[in-house]
C-alpha cells in the first residue's frame, strides 16, 4: 500500500510534464479553434459568370478535381482511393449534393475545412492538402466555393476508407496534428504571385518535400526532394540549383506543356501537368518558373535511398553498359544523353540521372512510358519498356552507366535490386 | 504537257510528304511496337498481345479510351494512356487502323482440339445455338471474319489464350463495351469448354488474303451493339 503511494508521488512531476507537453503540443496545432465549427454567418457568394470562370481555374491549378473525381466516374463526386502507409483513404462528393456532398454547406464552413482541415465529418485526413490551402486569399476561396456549387449534383457516395487501427479513428487525427501540423500564418499576401501558386493552392510541396521515414515533413525539408510516401516515385528539390539547366521561359513552358528539352514530366508529375498545370495561364506560369528559380538551394541531406529492403553485401554487377546503351538508348536518347529537341529528353543532368534515388531511372528503364498529351505538345513520343528485352542485369548495367555518366551519381544497382522493382503497381 | 508536268511536280512533291508524315507519326509508337509489332501486325511468339493493325479505327478508338477512363481492364494498357487525350487517341487508332491487317494465324501452337470438339466449335461461330439464343460470330464479324466498320473487329490471327481472358473479362464486368454491350450477353451464353475451343479454333484462322473489315452497314447484325450506329434498331 504504502509503496503504490510513494510510486504515486514520484510519478506526479512524470504526468505533469506528459500534460503540460499535451497541453503545448495541443496550442502549437491550433488549440481548440480548428475544432470549433462556424455557425452560417448568412453570407451569400456572388455567382457571376467572371467569378464562376474564376473559380473553375483555381480549381483547376488547385488539381481538386484530380483527386476527386474516380477513374470514369462524374467530376468531383469523390471516390477516387490514395495508398497511404495505414491503407487507402478516399477522396470526398465536392458536388452541391446536400446528402452526400457539399450543398448545404455554408460559405463559412467550406472556408474553414479549407483553412484547418476539419469539417462537419471532423478533422480530415492530410491527404487533402488543406496544410498547403490555408494561405489561400478569401476571394480565392469564394470563388473555388461559387464553382463547386454551380456543378451538377450528384449523389456518389464514395467508399468507405479502409485503415487500419487507430488511423481509421478521425480523433486520432488530433495527436498526429499535435505531432506534425502547424498551421500556417493567416492569409499570404499576394505579393509574390509565384510563391502563393506553389506554397498554397499549387500544394507542390505535398510531394517535392524531405520526408521523414513515417512520412511526416522534414524540418528544413519544404521543397528539397525526396521519394513521395506511398507512391515510390523520386520528386527532385525545386530550387535554383536543380533548375538551373531551364531558362525562366522554359521552365514556364514545361510546366505547362510536359516537355522540354531538358526533361519529361512522367509518373505522378504528368498527372499533374495533364489535369492542372496545364491550363496554367501564361502570366502564371512565368511567376511560378521565376519563383522556383529563386529558391535557393538546401545542403541535400545525406540520405541513403534503396530499393531493397536489406542492401546487397557483395553487390555484382553485370554487363557493358555503355554497349547495352549504344544499342538500345542512343537512337533516342543521344550518344551523349543529349537527347533530340522536340522529341525525345536529354538524359544528361535528367531528374532520373542526378536524382540521390535510383527509383525513376530504374522504372522508366523497366516499363517506358508515354510523355503527356497537352495543347503544347498534342502528338507526343514514347519509350519503350525494357522488362522483356533486357535481362535485370543488363537493366542494372545501363542504369548504372546512364546515371554514372550523365548524372554524375555513384551508382551500384544490382540484378537483385531490379527484381524488388519488378511487377510494382504503376501508379 | 504542262498540265501532266504540274500533276507529276505536285505528286512528287505531295505524296513523299504524306508518306514521311506517317512514317513520322508512327516514330511517336515506339512503346506500342514493344508489344504490338513496329506495325501492328503483334509481336513472334506472343501468347497472348492482340495484334492491332486493319482493326477498325472507331473499334481501337473505342478500346484505347476504355483502357484510359477503366472501362477495360490492363494495367500495362492504362499506363501508357492515362494521360492521352481523344484527339491523339484517335490519330493512333487510325494511324494502326490503316495499316495492311495480319494475314497470319496466332502464333503459339495452342492445344490441338480433336475432331469432334473442332466441329463444335466452328458449328458455334458459324452457325450458333438457337436453343441458347446464342447467335453466330459470323453474323456480326463478317461470314469471313474479317470484322464490320466501324465496331466490330476481326477474329482472325487472335491467340487463344487472349480471346479466353477477354470472355472471362466480360463476364466479369472488367471489359465493357458501349451499350447495349453485346458481347457481355453472347459471354454469358458460352460454356466454358465451348468457349475453349472456340477460341482454339479462331486462333488457328488467318487472313490470308488480308481482307479488311467490311464496310460499315453492308450487313446487319441479329442484336443492337452500341458500338455499331446502324445496329441500334436491330432485332
Ligand atoms: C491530393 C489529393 C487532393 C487534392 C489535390 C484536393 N483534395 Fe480535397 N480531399 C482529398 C481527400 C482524400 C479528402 C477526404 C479527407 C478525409 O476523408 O478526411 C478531401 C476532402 C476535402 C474536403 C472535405 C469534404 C468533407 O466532406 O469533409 C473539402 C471541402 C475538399 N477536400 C476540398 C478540396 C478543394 C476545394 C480542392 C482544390 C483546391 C481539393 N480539395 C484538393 C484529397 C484532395
Ligand atoms: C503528385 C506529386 C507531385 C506534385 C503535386 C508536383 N510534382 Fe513536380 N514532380 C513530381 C515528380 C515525381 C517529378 C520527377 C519526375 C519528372 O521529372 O517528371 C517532378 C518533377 C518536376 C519538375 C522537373 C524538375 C527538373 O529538374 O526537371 C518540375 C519543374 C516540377 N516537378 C514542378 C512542380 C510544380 C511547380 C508543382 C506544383 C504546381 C509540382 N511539381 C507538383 C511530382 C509532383
Ligand atoms: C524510342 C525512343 C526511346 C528509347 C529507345 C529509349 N527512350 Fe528513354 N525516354 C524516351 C521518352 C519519349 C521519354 C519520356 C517519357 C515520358 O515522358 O513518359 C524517355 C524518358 C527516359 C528517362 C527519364 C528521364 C528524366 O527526365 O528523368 C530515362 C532515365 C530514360 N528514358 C532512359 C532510357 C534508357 C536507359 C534507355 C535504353 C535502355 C532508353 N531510355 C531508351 C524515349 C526513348
Ligand atoms: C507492355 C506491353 C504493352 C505495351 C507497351 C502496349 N500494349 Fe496495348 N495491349 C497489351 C495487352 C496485354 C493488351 C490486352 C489487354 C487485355 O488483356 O485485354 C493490349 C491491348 C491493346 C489494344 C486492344 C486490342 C483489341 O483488339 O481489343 C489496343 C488498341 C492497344 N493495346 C494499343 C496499344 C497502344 C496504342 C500502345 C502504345 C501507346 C500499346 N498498346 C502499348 C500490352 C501492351
Ligand atoms: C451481336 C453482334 C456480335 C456477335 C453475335 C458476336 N460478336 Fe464478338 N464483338 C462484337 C462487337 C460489337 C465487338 C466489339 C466489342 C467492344 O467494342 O467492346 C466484338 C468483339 C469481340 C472480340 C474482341 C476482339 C479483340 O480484338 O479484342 C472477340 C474475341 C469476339 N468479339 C468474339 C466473338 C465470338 C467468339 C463470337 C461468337 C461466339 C462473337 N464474338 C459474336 C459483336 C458481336
Amino acid at each position: 500500500m504504502k509503496t503504490w503511494r510513494i510510486a504515486g508521488l514520484v510519478a506526479v512531476p512524470f504526468v505533469l510534464a506528459a500534460l503540460a507537453i499535451g497541453i503545448f503540443l495541443f496550442a502549437q496545432q491550433g488549440g481548440l479553434a480548428p475544432y470549433r465549427l462556424p455557425v452560417d454567418d448568412g453570407r451569400v457568394v456572388a455567382g457571376d459568370a467572371a467569378t464562376l470562370r474564376r473559380g473553375e481555374y483555381l480549381a483547376r491549378i488547385g488539381d481538386c478535381a484530380a483527386c476527386h473525381t474516380a477513374r470514369g466516374g462524374a467530376a468531383y463526386a469523390g471516390g477516387r482511393g490514395f495508398a497511404t502507409g495505414r491503407g487507402v483513404i478516399y477522396s470526398s462528393n465536392l458536388t452541391p449534393d446536400r446528402e452526400h456532398g457539399i450543398g448545404a454547406w455554408s460559405i463559412a464552413e467550406f472556408a474553414h475545412a479549407m483553412r484547418h482541415g476539419v469539417s462537419r465529418r471532423g478533422p480530415l485526413y492530410p491527404v487533402f492538402p488543406y496544410e498547403y490551402f490555408a494561405t489561400l486569399a478569401d476571394a480565392d476561396i469564394d470563388a473555388i466555393y461559387a464553382y463547386l456549387r454551380s456543378l451538377p449534383a450528384s449523389a456518389n457516395v464514395p467508399p468507405p476508407n479502409r485503415l487500419d487501427f487507430p488511423a481509421n479513428l478521425r480523433p486520432a487525427l488530433v495527436l498526429w496534428r499535435m505531432l506534425h501540423y502547424r498551421p500556417a500564418p493567416a492569409a499570404a499576401t499576394d505579393d509574390n504571385r509565384g510563391r502563393y501558386l506553389v506554397d498554397g493552392l499549387g500544394h507542390c510541396a505535398m510531394c517535392h518535400s524531405e520526408r521523414e521515414p513515417g512520412g511526416a515533413l522534414a524540418s528544413g525539408g519544404h521543397l528539397a526532394g525526396g521519394r513521395i510516401p506511398g507512391s515510390g516515385w523520386y520528386a527532385p528539390p525545386l530550387d535554383a540549383k536543380q533548375l538551373q539547366r531551364y531558362p525562366v521561359e522554359q521552365l514556364a513552358a514545361y510546366l505547362r506543356s510536359g516537355t522540354s528539352d531538358h526533361g519529361a514530366a512522367y509518373g505522378p508529375m504528368a498527372e499533374v501537368v495533364y489535369r492542372s498545370l496545364q491550363a496554367l495561364r501564361e502570366d502564371d506560369a512565368i511567376a511560378i518558373a521565376r519563383y522556383l528559380k529563386s529558391i535557393p538551394a538546401r545542403r541535400a541531406r545525406e540520405a541513403a535511398f534503396t530499393l531493397l529492403p536489406e542492401p546487397q553485401r557483395q553487390p555484382e554487377v553485370a554487363g557493358d553498359g555503355a554497349e547495352i546503351y549504344r544499342h538500345a538508348c542512343a537512337d533516342c536518347h543521344g550518344n551523349d544523353g543529349e537527347g533530340k529537341s522536340g522529341r525525345y529528353p536529354a538524359l544528361r543532368d535528367a531528374v532520373a540521372a542526378i536524382a540521390p534515388d535510383p527509383i525513376n531511372a530504374v522504372r522508366m528503364v523497366l516499363y517506358g512510358g508515354f510523355a503527356v498529351t497537352t495543347a503544347g505538345n498534342p502528338a507526343p513520343y514514347s519509350m519503350p519498356p525494357f522488362v522483356q528485352q533486357l535481362s535485370s542485369a543488363q537493366i542494372a548495367a545501363v542504369t548504372n552507366y546512364v546515371r554514372e555518366n550523365f548524372g554524375a551519381q555513384r551508382s551500384r544497382l544490382t540484378a537483385a535490386d531490379i527484381e524488388a522493382m519488378h511487377g510494382i503497381v504503376l501508379d | 504537257m504542262l498540265r501532266a508536268t504540274l500533276l507529276v511536280l505536285l505528286l512528287a512533291l505531295a505524296s513523299p510528304a504524306r508518306a514521311d508524315d506517317s512514317a513520322d507519326f508512327g516514330e511517336r509508337l515506339a512503346a506500342c511496337a514493344a508489344c504490338h509489332g513496329q506495325h501492328g501486325e503483334g509481336v513472334r511468339g506472343a501468347e497472348y498481345y492482340p495484334h492491332l493493325a486493319g482493326k477498325p479505327a472507331g473499334y481501337l478508338f473505342e478500346q484505347l479510351k476504355g483502357f484510359r477512363d477503366g472501362r477495360r481492364a490492363s494495367t500495362s494498357m492504362t499506363w501508357y494512356v492515362r494521360f492521352a487525350d481523344d484527339a491523339f487517341l484517335q490519330r493512333i487508332a487510325q494511324w494502326y487502323a490503316e495499316l495492311p491487317p495480319r494475314t497470319r494465324g496466332a502464333d503459339t501452337g495452342a492445344a490441338e482440339l480433336t475432331a469432334e470438339r473442332r466441329r463444335v466449335a466452328q458449328n458455334l461461330v458459324e452457325h450458333g445455338d438457337p436453343a441458347r439464343d446464342l447467335p453466330a460470330c459470323s453474323s456480326c464479324h463478317g461470314a469471313n471474319l474479317a470484322g464490320l466498320e466501324p465496331g466490330v473487329p476481326a477474329l482472325l490471327g487472335l491467340p487463344a489464350d487472349y480471346v479466353i481472358a477477354q470472355f472471362g473479362a466480360w463476364r466479369e464486368g472488367v471489359r465493357n463495351g458501349a451499350p447495349p454491350d453485346c458481347m457481355h450477353d453472347i459471354a454469358g451464353r458460352i460454356a466454358a469448354d465451348d468457349m475453349r475451343a472456340i477460341a482454339v479454333y479462331l486462333s488457328q484462322q488467318s487472313n490470308v488474303d488480308g481482307l479488311r473489315p467490311a464496310p460499315a452497314a453492308s450487313f446487319l447484325p441479329p442484336r443492337a451493339c452500341g458500338s455499331l450506329p446502324h445496329a441500334q434498331v436491330a432485332k
